[in-house]
């Protein structure tokens, strides 16, 4: 267990918001809006009526236990393997927004440039742990088919793991199909995931036919899933946090009974996303007290059913990379690092509650990020760290600059930052460089820094020729 | 006193209370045109005002919205009986709303709905995941000026495009004018598919509804 650990509910609150869940998964049950869903369901004995499924708790309790409590991500590179569970973060870029907002504050729509950037800084990004998935959505592309395009530059640009598209059965399989020559072959998928992707529920209480089919189809590859929920207090659930996280709960609890009960063993990720309603507007909100409260919950939940957990982000309403933009993001980063959340998606880039993405919000996030892995690395308390010796050396008024000790340990325990202004007035006010205007340079050299990792020449032919048949017969 | 009743009543979002008062105006043989314009608007403008001064929120507007429709349709009949009667006709604008096929997101289009009640349009909302032609019917059969189509994702944005190709196809396309809305269009999607107008909030949808019926 790791020395930070923030706890925002008794395991007395824990246990009724549980209860509570089961009752909902029982007496409500939930709207299963895919035919083959509610069809192994009723095949492993839960009552179904239509395609309102009605959950047995024990039943729920038996698959959730099947869950593994972490897991690897093998990546193309085994340097950039991710563990995820236990005492570890993973982040990850921000996810499917489709407007970008240039430094100054216009918004236009993303395009396929903007993607293959924000994908080669994922890439050079050390704070990022995955590629990430839909980076922005290209939309100069065509709507149906960008997946695979998204899918092949994840591969061919980056050695890092990526997130799969959950577009159907369809868009799992193709992920699948993809990935699989690049890790020799499927058999080795169902010992190794080597992607993890993301299933919404709707809320409150269904599941897709889309969202489903691709969780049923990453199950059967024993491929990760983060299966998340996304209840807005005040509209989509109730105005109360306790009855939102019993919605919640019992959503996420049953998309992974269903990902247990087709392959038992599916590495899944408990996910929230779960935030507030603006109640004068109907606007949700995603950067706030009770969402950042909401997140901290989530990982207490997910550990009580021991698996890992998915909960917060660099995540704002402010549509520029301002204060507010600041001050939200680090709130909702920093709640997640303090209560243990093991998978940390939309770290990095979002403006405007999940529409927007920002170059220049990439790095400041991943300036957050990189200030909060270190800050839940907690503090070493031993001989060294205590460093008696050289304090007893250096006496009453001396200074430790010029200590040995000093020189050996400064760099481990002291993060450099890579945007924050650290200079004097006099040397800040040469420039008066902003936090925008500095965030500009460095997305550029961060950018600038990108290495193409390659990829076998055969593979990329092979993987294109299968990326432009599926084009044809989906656009036919 | 009815009247205060019946304006509290819908201020309250007191859809039960509503029905009660109304069925009395019938028993009692009272004046539905009063009901309505002194009793029942006279609530739903008072929180249209509190809304906009920020004393009121959403729950507030949308169930005073469902109370006011309740009462409207109690006394629908007697109203245009009365209505008739004095050689006056409903002149409110009509409108037409729901969310586009392949797309189940109505919290923002239900915002809207309601909004657009409370600012005293006759709102027909066709509900979620309704094809163009479901859209054009209703506006047909209603008698609608306004056709408003609501699209969250960026993959059923098209079907925006498609109902005024669809208004094109049929030749209805003058009869109505269009607007669109939702979390990824823009004024610059509207622009390019031909829509007459696009609002990214509810009040500014309100806003052009009523600069489009100007």
């Amino acid at each position: 267990m790791s020395k930070v650990s923030l706890k925002v509910l008794t395991d007395e609150d824990v246990r009724r918001i549980h209860e509570a869940s089961m009752k909902l998964l029982e007496e409500v049950g939930i709207e299963v809006e895919y035919e083959p869903a509610v069809r192994i369901l009723q095949e492993a004995g839960l009552k179904a009526d239509g395609r309102r499924v009605f959950f047995d708790p024990a039943y729920v309790q038996k698959k959730v236990a099947e869950a593994p409590h972490d897991f690897t991500l093998y990546a193309r590179d085994p340097r950039h393997n991710v563990h995820i569970g236990g005492d570890d973060v993973a982040f990850v870029p921000g996810y499917g927004a489709p407007f970008m907002i240039e430094a100054g504050g216009t918004r236009r729509l993303a395009t396929w440039d903007d993607y293959l950037n924000l994908l080669k800084m994922a890439h050079a990004c050390e704070e990022m742990d995955l590629s990430g998935g839909m980076l922005v959505e290209p939309n100069d592309l065509d709507d149906h088919t960008r997946y695979l395009d998204v899918l092949y530059a994840h591969i061919r640009y980056s050695t890092k793991v990526p997130m799969g598209s959950s577009y159907g059965a369809s868009g799992a399989r193709d992920t699948v199909e993809l990935l699989a020559p690049v890790f020799g072959g499927k058999e080795m998928l169902q010992e190794k995931p080597v992607v993890i992707s993301l299933i919404n529920t709707i809320s409150p209480l269904k599941l897709d036919a889309r969202q489903t089919g691709a969780l049923m189809e990453y199950a059967r590859w024993k491929q990760a899933v983060v299966i998340a929920a996304l209840v807005m207090a005040g509209s989509t659930g109730p105005a109360t946090l306790a009855g939102v996280l019993a919605v919640q709960n019992a959503e996420v609890l049953a998309g992974i009974t269903l990902a247990q009960t087709v392959n038992p063993g599916t590495p899944v990720v408990y996910g929230s996303a779960s935030s507030i309603t603006d109640m004068r507007t109907g606007c949700v909100s995603i950067a706030n007290a009770e969402s950042a409260l909401l997140n901290a919950a989530t990982a207490q939940l997910a550990r009580f059913y021991g698996v890992p957990c998915r909960a917060g982000g660099g995540l704002t309403d402010s549509k520029a990379v301002d204060g507010q933009a600041g001050y939200e993001s680090c709130l909702m980063l920093m709640s997640p690092i303090a209560s243990g959340v093991n998978f940390i998606l939309h770290t990095a880039g979002i403006l405007q509650y999940w529409l927007c993405m920002s170059y220049e919000k990439f790095v400041m996030d991943a300036e957050i990020a990189g200030m909060l892995r270190r800050y839940k690395r907690s503090i070493d308390v031993n001989d060294n760290s205590l460093a008696l010796d050289v304090i007893k050396h250096v006496g009453p008024g001396g200074h430790f600059l010029t200590q040995m000790h000093t020189k050996q340990n400064h760099k481990t325990e002291m993060r450099k930052p890579m945007l924050s202004d650290r200079q004097s007035f006099e040397g800040w006010a040469k420039d008066r460089l902003t936090t925008e205007a500095r965030a500009t340079v460095l997305w550029k050299k961060l950018l600038d820094s990108y290495q193409d990792p390659g990829l076998d020449e055969r593979l990329q032919k092979q993987l294109q020729t299968y990326v432009e048949s599926r084009k044809k017969e989906i656009v036919k | 006193m009815i009247l205060d009743e019946l304006k509290a009543a819908v201020m309250d979002g007191d859809a039960e209370q509503v029905a009660v008062l109304c069925r009395k105006v019938l028993d009692e043989h009272l004046s539905p045109v009063e009901a309505v314009e002194q009793g029942l608007i006279k609530g739903i403008e008072e929180i249209g005002r509190l809304w906009t001064e920020g004393e009121m929120f959403l729950p507030d507007v949308m169930m005073g919205a469902d109370a006011l429709k309740v009462g409207l349709e109690i006394l629908g009949a007697e109203l245009s009986k009365a209505k008739a009667a004095a050689g006056d006709t409903d002149r409110r604008g009509r409108i037409v709303i729901g969310t586009v096929k392949g797309d189940i997101h109505d919290i923002g289009k239900n915002i809207v709905s309601a909004m657009m009640t409370a600012a005293g349009f006759d709102v027909f909302d066709i509900g979620y995941d309704q094809g163009v032609d479901v859209f054009v019917d209703k506006a047909e059969q209603v008698g609608a000026q306004i056709i408003a189509a609501s699209a969250l994702l960026t993959t059923t944005m098209d079907e925006q495009k498609e109902l005024v190709e669809y208004l094109k196809s049929k030749g209805l396309r003058s009869k109505y004018k269009v607007i669109i809305g939702g979390g990824p269009t823009t004024q610059g999607w509207a622009d390019g598919v031909g829509a007459d107008g696009w609002a990214e909030t509810a009040n500014e949808a309100v806003a052009l509804c009523h600069k489009l019926l100007d």
